[in-house]
């Protein structure tokens, strides 16, 4: 197998992950799909760098690939605290609930209808008891779906 | 060479590097104080004290380094960075506006104390990687720079924890973020990969010897496609349409403070960025560090700092040979001297198999074989050596042809290398011009019907990223051919950079201290302003009034800057497009101004009092509103020092 077949085969690789997590990147709705299908988009540019980098007989594409993967890693971490915030506060990982803003005198965007909301009686963790319930806070029941 | 003289060298760079490298030093510094002060001292030290300190030092040592700098372009750390006056100025308007920055959130309280180090180490994170924004001289540091300022503000968009609605803006912030960044990576995987190089000043030789090549050439074809995905990037940060999305609202979800920091710091940042890549794809710098590096045998440095590190040192060189082959190009013309450069490469084909005991040669064979691979695209490479003789008498030949030929000669070739670059010139300035018309007339469109002031000056920011990005326009197609035009634009530039810092900031503070009274951030809450605080209204107004650009007002200066230059390159689209749009942001501003000083207060509507001579909040916004004044009048300074500033980036 000769230099160039190998960096086609690398490339076509890298352009498909890449490809493929783009497309999932916009079509997901799931939030934590949609920073999978950035990651995977990364590993595509990692594939094609290693893959350059092994063509061109130098070391710039791992060192760009190592970078990329720490800085990937620091991305993806910010992006799971965020999530997990507004999962909390929610209850939700559909990023179609976040619509508060947008233009003045522009409906929702749905393009499939979000799911009801769970009008479910709240439900507590079944444990043996022990003390005194806590007082429940009105508050926090109306935007919690769960705990 | 051998091991060591590698480390040596390597280390002796990072020391000469790290004395230029003192006000990143400085944020650092700072950085890391914020976060032990609170471990060690408790509360007792205020982190706002310390962050005010830390910048403060950070702005002496930027102030201190263009002097230092002044009249000289250095890559520091084996070509990671370029330090030069426009990194320097840069530098010094991103300091200032650290300063600024903490003194007014110390004013208007959004950091509580408990919150104070976490937010300014934050800001300052981001701040650290908009200094190196500025400065990047390679792809690698192009994309660390851009996440550097990136990944900070998404937290920072969502530092009021409590709320809903500040989750929700940092979200989509950092939503819009990753995607943006991994298609600009993309882009640069493909960049790279083609033209061999990550060094941005080779991938400019690298680019115009394929030009020259085969201006036709289907790998141009994938050069575009990389370039319009690291514009994706540059427009995120840019907040350019179509990839303005993130603005509005994080803008209107995030607290007013930053607010104010993502439009005036991270908007300079991306467009000295956007000014660094483009002339990287489209100008060929004269090989003036070259002369240098033959003289004080730094090609063995240079080799050196290649082997242990990622540098761009094999970039330099590698420029070198090119520029020496379109030397060749240029003689051949006349009849001289043909083809010599180019047949290096096929004579190393020949060589023998014998062992490589000669480094120096090898690396001198490395670095030609490399040139070789360029000029014929994507060839393989092949992995045959010549004997250590001919190795020696070859690159003891190389080294001596080079130094033959004299400065007249290599500006000779700058030149040849710079009109093969015309296409490339034409792509990126065609591509930034029409982001930057659609992006000001879309963002001027749509700040018209805006209820929320924050919201409207997201989308007055998205407008003025589109003014910055016509002197980016303008700019381009004169980098090779006419470097004073270039400078025009390049300066008119830097001048609204400036001045934009206190037109917008000083808006976002007044909004921020308005909230604090009324805790509402709507334009109808401000009806009635002038009767209750007339010299805040008066201050609004004439920030408004200079964002619109009216004279004699900074923004007024800044804006005949650009057009002016665009007017002598003779670009009558753009020039057209930004006149028109000034006058549709004149309804928009216009009606804050309304709102304030003519519209009457319902029933029960609380109105602030924000007295401005009577406390500390009023005076900072006063000094602030000073500047738009004065710099309308006299803005000949601040120009002499803009021009100064992009003197060296095109030499």
């Amino acid at each position: 197998m000769n230099e160039v077949s190998l960096l086609h085969g690398f490339l076509t690789i890298g352009a498909l992950l890449f490809g493929i997590g783009l497309i999932g990147f916009l079509s997901r709705r799931n939030m934590i799909v949609m920073f999978l299908a950035v990651e995977m988009m990364i590993q595509g540019v990692s594939v094609s760098f290693v893959a350059w980098g092994r063509y061109h007989n130098n070391w710039d594409g791992q060192v760009m690939v190592i970078v990329m993967l720490a800085v990937a890693a620091c991305e993806a971490a910010i992006a799971m605290a965020l999530i997990l915030m507004v999962f909390e506060r929610s209850g939700k990982l559909d990023i179609a609930v976040h619509q508060r803003y947008r233009e003045d005198n522009q409906p929702e965007y749905v393009d499939r209808d979000l799911p009801p909301p769970e009008d479910k009686a709240q439900v507590w963790p079944n444990l043996t008891p022990a003390g005194v319930e806590p007082e429940h806070d009105p508050e926090e029941t109306a935007y919690r779906s769960h705990v | 060479m051998g091991f060591h003289e590698q480390i040596d060298a390597l280390i002796d760079d990072t020391q000469r590097s790290l004395a230029l490298f003192g006000p990143e030093l400085a944020l650092c510094g700072t950085i890391i104080l914020l976060l032990l002060c609170r471990l060690v001292i408790g509360d007792r030290l205020s982190s706002t004290l310390v962050a005010f300190a830390g910048t403060v030092v950070g702005l002496v040592a930027a102030l201190f380094s263009w002097s230092q700098v002044a009249g000289t372009s250095q890559e520091a750390f084996t070509g990671m960075l370029v330090i030069d006056s426009f990194t320097i100025y840069f530098r010094i308007f991103l300091l200032a506006f650290a300063v600024l920055f903490v003194v007014f959130t110390w004013r208007s309280g959004i950091p509580d104390r408990e919150d104070a180090a976490d937010f300014y180490t934050l800001a300052l994170g981001s701040l650290l990687g908009m200094c190196l924004m500025v400065a990047a001289n390679h792809l690698l540091m192009v994309f660390m720079a851009f996440e550097m300022a990136s990944v900070p503000s998404y937290v920072l968009a969502g530092i009021l924890k409590g709320r809903r609605k500040s989750s929700e803006a940092a979200l989509k912030f950092a939503v819009y973020g990753a995607g943006a960044a991994g298609i600009m990576l993309y882009g640069i995987s493909l960049i790279a990969g083609v033209t061999g190089t990550v060094h941005l000043p080779s991938i400019g030789a690298s680019l115009a010897n394929t030009m020259a090549a085969d201006p036709s050439s289907s790998v141009l074809w994938v050069l575009g496609l990389g370039g319009l995905m690291v514009m994706v990037g540059l427009a995120f940060k840019l907040s350019a349409v179509p990839f303005h999305f993130w603005a509005p609202d994080v803008f209107e979800g995030a607290a007013a403070e930053v607010g104010g920091f993502l439009s005036v710091a991270s908007k300079a940042a991306a467009i000295a960025l956007l000014v660094r890549v483009a002339i990287g794809f489209g100008f060929v710098q004269e090989a003036s560090a070259w002369v240098d590096a033959e003289d004080q045998s730094v090609v063995q440095t240079t080799n050196g700092v290649d082997q242990t590190s990622i540098a761009s040192a094999s970039g330099e060189t590698t420029s070198q040979i090119f520029i020496a082959a379109r030397i060749q190009d240029g003689n051949s013309a006349s009849g001289q001297n043909s083809q010599d450069v180019q047949t290096t490469g096929a004579d190393h084909q020949q060589g023998t198999d014998q062992q490589d005991t000669d480094q120096q040669s090898g690396d001198q064979q490395g670095t030609d074989q490399q040139g070789a691979d360029q000029q014929t695209e994507l060839t393989q490479p092949d992995e045959s050596q010549l004997s250590p003789e001919q190795q020696a008498a070859e690159a003891e030949r190389l080294a001596e042809e080079a130094r033959a030929l004299g400065i007249a000669q290599r500006r000779e070739a700058q030149e040849v290398a710079n009109e093969s670059l015309g296409p490339v010139r034409t792509y990126i300035s065609y591509l930034v011009g029409f982001l930057a018309a659609i992006t000001c007339t879309f963002g001027n469109m749509a700040a018209y019907g805006q209820s929320n002031i924050k919201r409207l000056l997201a989308y007055s920011t998205i407008a003025h990223a589109g003014y910055m990005m016509f002197a980016v326009a303008g700019a381009i197609p004169s980098i090779g051919t006419s470097t004073t035009l270039a400078q025009d634009h390049i300066s008119a530039l830097a001048v609204y950079v400036a001045v934009y810092l206190f037109m917008n900031f000083t808006a976002f503070a007044i909004i921020a201290f308005l909230r604090n009274q009324t805790g509402s951030e709507e334009i109808s809450s401000y009806a009635g302003l002038i009767r209750t605080s007339p010299g805040l209204a008066v201050c609004f107004s004439l920030l408004l009034m200079s964002l619109i650009g009216l004279p004699p007002l900074a923004g007024f200066a800044a804006k005949l800057l650009v057009f002016s230059a665009l007017a002598d390159s003779g670009l009558w689209v753009l020039l057209i497009v930004g006149a028109l749009n000034t006058v549709i942001s004149l309804f928009y501003y216009l009606r804050v101004i309304k709102a304030m000083c003519l519209d009457v207060p319902e029933e029960g509507q609380q109105v602030a009092v924000f007295p401005i001579w009577k406390n500390i909040d009023g005076w900072f916004i006063f000094l602030l509103t000073l500047p738009v004044v004065v710099l309308g009048l006299f803005w000949g300074p601040l120009r002499e020092w803009a021009l100064a500033a992009c003197s060296q980036l095109l030499s």
